[in-house]
């Protein structure tokens, strides 16, 4: 690819990557959370804080970890954010009295249900961000499709870090929204985290988390 | 790539890692050849094998990884019968939790995917069920206690 023309392609990613910036979470919207968090900044505290993890863990390719953790939500461009109540939440999240209803319980789907969802859900994200980085030269746009299956599929010590970090940034937002508003079902959230982290870095993060926030 | 002790797998979670390693095997082979694979079809749910048509460096990166898990992994064997009543890796745990029933299954962390009911044994809940029988009730806390009964264990 010519200079010029990869130049343009690359500023042409940053235009549709900057929407980001201003994309508010739908599951803090659901909670009404006022100016909830967007999706770019969910990911610049999640790559911070597996940076310092990482630096906890033998082994682990922290370059590879920071890329990863940047681009595992780059597909929310072209697609939405899915939050672990859908599709039961409706689209308009102003029927309050169906959301919070659905808010209640922590959502119980049949394990056909679970896999169509997992399925679907992967299928959309992964057009999405092969829509997003068409443009890219090859090298990147390979690296970057690349690094997002492994932190998809868990296909790497690194991916499974990563899928960890993003919940464990979701939590402590959770958390801390919870602090301010109390509109966050804490309980829910805590049982969820008990049952989904099970790296040891995690895993003392997580409980220091709590002693500190909940406490 | 880290190097780990042990990867706990179920019989079905390491024939999948084999078939995938088979099948990586085969597409890097026919991909140094310069053919084209042909459209690879599966009923199989696992979106890996939906877009095999991967550059060699992929292929490379994680059939090390797989051959890395293979090397270490131990299966997971049903338990004597008299161990049976206990939770174990590759039980499959009924429980009751603030009025929900719920079911898991104790898995090594590769298998793990909450989302779909499959705890690991190293998560704090996976880890607390361990050596439990029905009836225990086990409180898992963080601060905030959460109160898991354990209604029926069962090993496939």
């Amino acid at each position: 690819m010519e200079e010029k023309k990869e130049l343009d392609e690359i500023i042409n990613f940053l235009i549709q990557v900057g929407k980001l910036k201003e994309r508010k979470r739908r599951g803090w919207l659901a909670h009404k959370i006022k100016n909830p968090e967007t999706t770019a900044s969910h990911i610049f505290r999640a790559t911070l804080l597996a940076w310092v993890l990482a630096r906890k863990k033998k082994g682990l390719n922290i370059e590879k970890v920071l890329k990863m953790t940047l681009i595992h939500d780059l597909c929310e461009v072209h697609t939405k954010d899915e939050t672990p109540y859908d599709p039961l939440l409706p689209d308009n999240l102003q029927d309050r009295e169906k959301v919070e209803k659905v808010l209640d319980k922590w959502p119980n789907f049949t394990l056909k249900q679970k896999r169509e969802k997992i399925f679907k859900k992967y299928k959309r994200e992964f057009r999405s961000l092969k829509k997003l980085v068409s443009g890219l030269p090859q090298d990147l746009k390979e690296e970057i499709i690349n690094l997002w299956r492994e932190f998809e599929n868990g296909l790497s010590e690194e991916g499974r870090f990563v899928k960890q970090i993003d919940k464990a940034e979701n939590y402590l937002q959770g958390m801390e929204y919870w602090k301010r508003y109390g509109k966050i079902r804490q309980k829910l959230w805590a049982r969820w985290a008990k049952e989904i982290f099970d790296d040891s870095v995690i895993v003392k993060f997580f409980r220091a988390l709590d002693d500190k926030l909940i406490k | 790539m880290t190097e780990r002790k042990k990867f706990y797998l179920t019989k079905k979670g390491l024939e999948g890692f084999k078939k995938q390693y088979q099948f990586l095997k085969s597409i890097r082979a026919a991909k140094i050849k310069g053919e084209v694979p042909k459209i690879w079809e599966s009923e199989d749910l696992n979106p890996e094998y939906l877009s095999f048509q991967e550059d060699l460096n992929f292929i490379e990166t994680r059939l090390a990884e797989l051959e890395n898990i293979l090397k270490n992994s131990e299966l997971i064997k049903p338990p004597p019968e008299e161990k049976a009543r206990f939770v174990d890796l590759g039980a499959t745990v009924t429980i009751q939790v603030d009025g929900d029933k719920d079911e898991f299954t104790i898995v090594g962390t590769l298998e793990a995917n909450p989302a779909l009911g499959k705890i690991s044994n190293e998560s704090p809940v996976g880890g607390a069920l361990l050596g439990h029988k029905i009836g225990d009730e086990v409180v898992v806390s963080s601060p905030i206690k959460v109160t898991y009964k354990i209604k029926k264990i069962k090993y496939i």
